[in-house]
């Protein structure tokens, strides 16, 4: 729990954007449909607008904070609402002040830049309330509740991320790859989003994974969709606890992109029954210590089979197996 | 105003209303009984003093006498008339078109403003709708019972209220609720700027349309809202006592006069009451002297005092009527209110009433309340509430910007014209046409298609369900609210609204016809466009399925403004992608297995010391049958980025329920609630106190191995 040595504002501070315009160099500012965000996601979407060579975006801004900040007798002065774009991989921060619009105080408006160059994948947007708090000037006194995310590439305004896949042969490209020509498929956690390759080279894999067909190959292709995806979420939770921010005290932080998500979506099942903040910590400390580590394998493996939905996928092949072979027999 | 009717015709008229011969007037007044006939007759005119002498002859004035515009209050009174029972037995145990509808104030408010809307004088004003709610107890009560001759009543209401039939009930329950507790609710629904009920108290008219008969509809207008003649039950349906007293105003004169035209109608099942047999219905009237054998009740001209003793006083003398629904009654409302026992009249009942008024009426007529494009509103409708006549919720106008900002703004943007083409900015309201082939109708053309006008703009949850398409046609009555199908995730919370045949603006092509049409698949509730009779007979047995690709293309017209795009899958890796989504989930699944958890902290106290230090106090929640094991408090300064800087404890007390060993916080076996408070060592803050927060978490120690 936290103290603050002022006094805070208490109440719901919420902000959404209105509109969003993207600039071409040379042209005018182009409105975006409102398609391109999501209020109820709360995501800005930047990817699908056709525009490829956009340099910058505005986002039109509107916070709404409680009335009580700016109250004659509210102990706060100089109170003024700001947004903030901060994106933790590249460590750009952009402030901007909102102006009130309203004559109660509540409404605030403005417009942000966001400039692709300063960014790389998502950036979060917040506001703060800031006032001047027993005569120290620039207090936070709240912060939003939510969160928006400009996602610079996605196309749909969704939360959700998907993990990539690549359909390549492995005995081209990259050289990284090439000594795992034999195998169907890999798992790499090195880049921004983990990425599956599913190997072309491995003859009729590809033919099974997208094909349509029921009957064994159905049955076969879901049981191994569900490996593979086991194969994913074990190597994601290893990819992601191996490489954690740790505080002074020894408490390991969540990871601020896929990672951190994949750490939240598993641990309940890796270590059930502890707040999540905990049981990153019990994991950290077990890897990072001699005695654990070992015990916490068939935990994670339970983690990652559950997520992966193998259980019912194999269950649905045996019956689907079974099945058949009554057909046969009749 | 001279003269109302001849002389001759009035003068019988009041005699035989009071009872008395052509001698016994001659006798009074003091001419011969010739003189008399004559007058009747229309051969001779009496001379000025001689018509003081008969106006004091039949208990009136003189001014009477010479405008007959009224009849005389002379003779028999205004009373209770019912009709007997039909010679062939048959029985009615209630009547069928107030069983159409629940006992529910949002639809009366529904049918009886749509009525008063297509009642509205053609002036460019709006019609104004009244609805007032009245709890009537004790004396006010009394004196109520006393005008409507509650005397006369009560056998009747007695002999209907010991049936066992499902009307029986209803009444019983009224009564009992009236005796019992001593109250009566009176709803009045008034409308002012409209017709009123013109016309003869028999012949084809308002009047005869809504105090005489069922099922007639005389509506005229082209995008007049009802056309089945149902509405007018739901009056009589709201009233547990199926009692409705009515005032109106003519907006064109009947029998040389406008105001105060009064009559009541009480709709009882068949009833046997002395030994004599009654049919249902019956009017509160003067008995009409001009038929003869059963008695038939009349409306009459009442003077300002019988209807304000009847509280039926209108505010003004403009045309419109009043209905007085007695002991007005809200089974919906009842049903919310879920009472555990389930019985019972809640206190607070007009309340809910009340806000059930202003809720339908916002949800119902919100388009035919909001102006726009220097245009008035075709309607305003306002709502109150009194107890014995004194005001207990004051007056509230419904204004469709309160009840339904985001589709109220969407019509004004029609109507003014300031609509978008696509939805770039939030507030803004963008406008497409959808087409509805309206089919050729049996000797009426070939029909042709129609352009529906759609507008869309983004709503919040203040319209009630977002995601939604509301219907409408020209009498700008909500018909239909649906949702819009196959929305992708994440789409923005939208309000539609299509506007079709004669609301769709003079522009739009075949509005007549796509009004007609629309019409035309209206069921009786006015809640849907479908298949009905009208339409199977008047168009063709497929006709509804033009409705239907209707609401396709407007659906799909939605999505295309406002439907999220969707990440794009190449088709060999989809079935692999969508299993490999992460992020945005709103809730942490729940965990496999159980567990009830650690001890948290659930309070905390701090302030800055004299010396710098942060003086704490918390307080530990400890989950029942959960882990106890021990926990380390330990003090963070709060930063935005980065690892948080550890400070150290200079002192740190167990309080309450814990222990303090090796810095750590053993719990008392059992117990819910721990407390325990710490000061910070200055020497450990790398920074000001006062510069930054602190936060406070309990670890579990590194000796625990779990």
């Amino acid at each position: 729990m936290k103290a603050y040595p002022y006094r805070r504002l208490a109440g719901p501070v919420s902000l959404r954007v209105t509109a969003v315009e993207l600039k071409v160099p040379g042209e005018s500012r182009e409105p975006l449909d409102t398609k391109a965000f999501s209020v109820v996601e709360q995501v800005v979407a930047l990817g699908g607008t056709g525009f490829d060579d956009w340099e910058s975006a505005r986002l039109k801004l509107s916070a709404t904070i409680p009335s009580k900040a700016t109250a004659p007798d509210s102990g706060w002065s100089d109170v003024s609402v700001v947004a903030v774009l901060t994106e933790k991989a590249t460590n750009a921060r952009t402030v901007v002040p909102l102006e009130s619009t309203t004559e109660s105080g509540r409404e605030w408006t403005g417009f942000l830049d966001v400039w692709r160059a300063d960014h790389r994948d998502r950036a979060s947007l917040s506001v703060h309330v800031v006032a001047r708090a027993d005569g120290v000037p620039g207090r936070v006194i709240a912060t939003a509740q939510n969160e928006w995310i400009v996602d610079l590439s996605a196309e749909a305004p969704r939360r959700q991320r998907e993990l990539d896949v690549v359909i390549a042969g492995f005995r081209e490209g990259p050289q990284w790859r090439r000594p795992f020509r034999e195998v169907p498929w890999i798992v790499d956690t090195s880049g921004d989003v983990a990425a599956v390759h599913v190997n072309t080279d491995f003859e009729g894999l590809t033919d099974l994974l997208s094909g349509s067909g029921s009957g064994v190959e159905g049955l076969v292709r879901d049981l191994l969709l569900a490996q593979m995806c086991t194969d994913v979420w074990t190597a994601v939770f290893h990819a992601a606890v191996g490489d954690l921010e740790v505080e002074e005290d020894g408490t390991p932080l969540f990871p601020h992109d896929w990672r951190g998500e994949v750490l939240r979506e598993m641990l309940p099942d890796v270590m059930p029954g502890r707040p999540l903040e905990e049981a990153l910590g019990e994991v950290h400390r077990r890897r990072t210590e001699a005695a654990g580590w070992i015990d916490l394998q068939p935990r994670i493996h339970f983690a990652a089979t559950r997520r992966a939905e193998m259980p019912k996928a194999l269950s649905t092949t045996i019956r689907g197996l079974d099945r058949l072979q009554q057909r046969a027999d009749a | 105003m001279h003269g109302g009717e001849d002389f001759g015709p009035w003068l019988a008229r009041q005699l035989r209303m009071a009872g008395r011969t052509q001698t016994e007037l001659a006798d009074s007044v003091g001419v011969t009984r010739a003189a008399v006939s004559a007058w009747i007759t229309g051969r001779a005119r009496p001379r000025d003093e001689t018509i003081r002498k008969i106006a004091t002859a039949l208990g009136t004035d003189a001014s009477t006498v010479r405008n007959r515009t009224t009849d005389t209050l002379a003779g028999r009174p205004v009373a209770w008339y019912h009709r007997p029972a039909p010679r062939d037995g048959g029985r009615e145990f209630g009547n069928a078109a107030a069983f159409a509808f629940e006992a529910d104030v949002s639809v009366l408010a529904r049918e009886a403003t749509q009525n008063s809307l297509d009642e509205r004088l053609d002036n460019g004003q709006p019609v104004r709708v009244r609805y007032t709610l009245d709890e009537l107890s004790g004396e006010t009560l009394a004196a109520f019972r006393e005008a409507i001759n509650w005397k006369e009543l009560a056998s009747h209401y007695e002999a209907a209220a010991s049936r066992t039939r499902k009307v029986g009930q209803v009444i019983s329950a009224g009564l009992r609720d009236m005796y019992t507790r001593d109250r009566l609710v009176l709803l009045r629904v008034d409308d002012y700027n409209a017709h009123g009920l013109t016309g003869d108290d028999y012949e084809d008219g308002r009047f005869a349309a809504v105090v005489r008969r069922q099922l007639d509809s005389r509506k005229t207008a082209r995008d007049a809202g009802g056309s089945y003649g149902l509405g007018k039950a739901t009056l009589w349906a709201t009233s547990r006592l199926g009692l409705v007293l009515i005032n109106s105003t003519l907006s064109e004169p009947h029998e040389g006069r406008r105001e105060r035209r009064l009559i009541g109608r009480l709709d009882l099942p068949w009833r046997e009451v002395d030994g004599k047999a009654w049919a249902g219905p019956a009017w509160f009237g003067r008995p009409d002297p001009h038929v003869d054998g059963d008695d038939v009740a009349r409306s009459w001209w009442a003077d300002e005092e019988t209807v304000d003793r009847l509280r039926l006083t209108r505010e003004s003398g403009e045309p419109g009527t009043s209905f007085l629904i007695v002991g007005a009654h809200d089974v919906a409302s009842l049903a919310d209110a879920a009472s555990p026992e389930g019985e019972g009249v809640d206190d607070d009942s007009v309340q809910r009433m009340h806000q059930r008024l202003v809720e339908a009426l916002g949800r119902n007529f919100w388009a035919a309340m909001t102006s726009g494009g220097g245009r008035r509103p075709l309607l305003e409708a306002s709502v109150r509430s009194f107890r014995n006549g004194k005001e207990v919720i004051p007056e509230r106008h419904v204004d469709p910007d309160v009840e339904q900002p985001a589709r109220t703004r969407a019509f004004r943007a029609f109507l003014e014209g300031a609509t978008v083409d696509r939805l770039t900015e939030a507030g803004q309201v963008a406008m497409t046409t959808v087409p509805l082939r309206v089919p050729g109708r049996e000797g009426f053309g070939s029909g042709g298609e129609h352009r529906a006008v759609l507008l869309v703009t983004d709503g919040d949850d203040l319209d009630g369900e977002p995601y939604a398409l509301t219907m409408m046609r020209g009498n700008r009555m909500t018909v239909r609210v649906g949702p819009v199908p196959n929305l992708p995730i994440g789409t923005n919370p939208f309000q539609a609204v299509l506007l079709a045949g004669r609301a769709a603006g003079d522009a739009a092509p075949f509005a007549d016809e796509a009004e007609a049409f629309l019409r035309a698949s209206e069921p009786p509730e006015h809640d849907k466009w479908g298949q009905t009779d009208e339409l199977r007979t008047c168009y063709s047995p497929s006709a509804y399925r033009r409705i239907a690709a209707l609401t396709r293309e407007a659906n799909k017209a939605v999505r295309d403004l406002v439907a999220v795009p969707q990440e794009k899958r190449r088709a060999g890796t989809e079935r692999l992608r969508k299993r490999l989504a992460v992020g945005g989930r709103r809730t942490g699944r729940p965990a496999a297995s159980g567990g009830t958890g650690i001890p948290t902290l659930d309070e905390l106290n701090a302030h800055i010391g004299t010396d710098g230090a942060w003086c704490v106090t918390a307080e530990v929640r400890i989950p029942q049958g959960g882990d106890s094991r021990p926990l380390v408090p330990v003090a963070k300064l709060d930063v935005r980025s980065g690892p948080k800087p550890v400070l150290a404890w200079a002192e740190l007390v167990a309080l309450h329920n814990c222990e303090l060993i090796d810095g750590a916080l053993h719990f008392t076996s059992g117990a819910r609630r721990a407390t325990f408070s710490g000061v910070t060592d200055v020497s450990t803050h790398p920074v000001r106190t006062t510069l930054s927060g602190l936060v406070v978490e309990l670890r579990t120690g590194k000796e625990d191995k779990a």
